[in-house]
């Protein structure tokens, strides 16, 4: 009889081991979450001064577990004039393809769910699924709030769509594969792609910030405006699931930023043990969790106009540029990268030191019209 | 050991496929017929992954579930419904359609059964490079004659419904 891992007949393993990753994936999505809310309450506390939870257990730790019991509690109200299955369907089309992401997430050198050589690729199409749900979920509660909070963020989505992918095809070009794993492995030591990239960076992490749905983009749920858009009608467990799904999501950007910019599991001693790539790989990944949680603290929230030019004519023809100038430069010196580094780096100063100047340019322009209009 | 698991993915996807994609012309609500559509890409993509071509059917997925069916959706949410059942306009031209479909069902029946010959299939995985060549090197002015087209229909949409500002 055949042996495989841990002395199990790999028959039987086969099955055993999709289980197990399903199981993980799905551990790991929900104490995300409750780490996440957590973290996100005492971190915003601190930042603007408060206290945070502090009641429930130790240092408030047992109340993001108080509130998930409280939600799995509550009554499944349904409004009698929603669509029932779109209804019902909505939380499960945002989830599941948020789930679906983490198998290609590579957590250690062997510890990765499937090593797709298409990873990066699949990983934008889950992201792009999201869009479906939340379109859904605003036209079947029947709500004029839902729908205009559903319609906007469907605008707002796919339009960030367009930089993101750009931002990713920059590093695809330079690392040269679309593989999760080929990508972490190409960036042993300090040669970490944001030294090269760092423009494709900053552009990717913005995008990010819209995709999902975070400040200063969280237009679509925006809790004080659009009575929360398409979450209006939903409550209870449902409501939960798609909150479970933001920060889902919000790992699974991270955790593309920790691998595309930021040498997935490498770090110190990762040679000699294996496993220690787990630990970086995690510490990594919050990190930029909570850079995600410091702008939620600190900045405000966009209007929809400033959100799209922002977009379509600032976002968009940069990301459009630095694709362009990779591109050439790779051709012209296919075996070095550092003519890519010193124009991203170049381009990536532009973009700070020019916006403040083109933003306040535009605002005396529309101040100036609305002078000459009264 | 696990050899049935093809045939029966197939199975399942083809049923899924059909059944779908028959709800998609059958349901009387439109935004029903669109979540159809959507499960129907999603099942071509899986066929897709099936034949080992990974790069098409994430494509499938991106630009067909992500981009057209959402695209779909917000056109209908800006009309306003009305109670009338949309699928009758399609469903009262049953002999129009039976004088179309006919031939290419017997052509595409005829293709299917004449096509044995799979010995000369590609090994699976790594669609992306003979995708990627064919698309930019090979067939590189077609692909560049398709998207000037594509932009020329944008640019014609915007005009069209561009309102004159003051």
């Amino acid at each position: 009889m055949p042996v495989g891992p841990f002395g199990i007949d790999p028959a039987i393993w086969a099955p055993l081991r999709l289980v197990i990753a399903v199981l993980l994936a799905v551990g790991l999505v929900f104490n995300g979450a409750l780490a996440q809310i957590y973290l996100e309450r005492k971190i915003q506390a601190i930042i603007q001064d408060r206290l945070g939870p502090l009641h429930t257990g130790p240092w408030g730790l047992l109340q993001t577990f108080a509130d998930a019991i409280k939600l799995l509690g509550k009554e499944d109200i349904r409004a009698r004039l929603t669509d029932k299955w779109f209804f019902l369907a909505a939380p499960s089309i945002v989830f599941s393809p948020m789930l679906a992401s983490y198998v290609v997430i590579p957590f250690a050198p062997s510890i990765v769910g499937a090593d797709l050589n298409v990873g990066l690729l699949y990983l934008t199409t889950l992201g792009s699924m999201t869009v479906l749900g939340i379109v859904i979920a605003g036209w079947a509660s029947n709500n004029k709030y839902s729908l205009i909070g559903g319609l906007r963020s469907a605008g707002q989505l796919i339009s960030y769509e367009v930089p993101q992918i750009l931002s990713l095809v920059t590093v695809v070009l330079v690392v040269g594969t679309l593989s999760m794993v080929g990508i972490a492995e190409s960036q042993p030591g300090w040669q970490l792609n944001v030294l090269v990239l760092p423009l494709a960076f900053v552009t990717y992490f913005i995008a990010g910030l819209a995709e999902t749905n975070r400040n200063p983009f969280d237009l679509p749920e925006a809790e004080s405006e659009l009575v929360a858009g398409f979450l209006t009608e939903y409550s209870g467990m449902r409501w939960a699931i798609f909150f479970l799904a933001e920060y889902g999501e919000v790992t699974v950007v991270s955790s593309i930023v920790a691998t595309l910019w930021f040498g997935a599991w490498h770090g110190p001693f990762v040679e000699v043990f294996p496993l220690l790539g787990v630990l970086w790989f995690t510490l990594k990944t919050y990190f930029f969790v909570l850079v995600f949680m410091w702008i939620r603290a600190t900045l405000p929230r966009l209007r929809i106009d400033q959100l799209m030019s922002l977009c379509w004519k600032i976002l968009i023809p940069l990301t459009l540029t630095n694709l362009m100038v990779t591109a050439v430069l790779l051709l012209v010196f296919p075996t070095t990268v550092v003519p890519v580094a010193i124009a991203n780096w170049i381009l990536l100063a532009l973009f700070v030191m020019v916006l403040p100047y083109v933003q306040r340019r535009r605002l005396v322009a529309l101040r100036e019209r609305l002078r000459t209009a009264a | 050991m696990y050899d049935f698991i093809e045939p029966a993915l197939f199975a399942v996807l083809t049923i899924a496929t059909i059944a779908s994609g028959a709800g998609v012309i059958l349901a009387n609500r439109i935004t029903t017929s669109a979540l159809l559509m959507a499960f129907t890409f999603l099942n071509v993509a899986g066929m897709f992954l099936l034949l080992g071509a990974e790069t098409v059917a994430m494509f499938q997925v991106l630009i067909y579930v992500g981009a057209i069916t959402v695209l779909i959706l917000y056109g209908v949410m800006f009309t306003p419904q009305s109670p009338r059942p949309y699928g009758l306009f399609f469903q009262t031209q049953k002999w129009w359609a039976a004088l179309f479909v006919v031939p290419i069902a017997i052509f595409v029946a005829l293709v299917s059964f004449t096509f044995r010959d799979s010995a000369t299939l590609a090994p699976k995985g790594g669609d992306l490079l003979p995708l990627a060549t064919s698309v930019f090197r090979d067939f590189a002015f077609p692909f560049e004659v398709a998207s000037v087209l594509l932009l020329a229909a944008m640019v014609g949409a915007i005009v069209l419904v561009k309102r004159d500002e003051e």
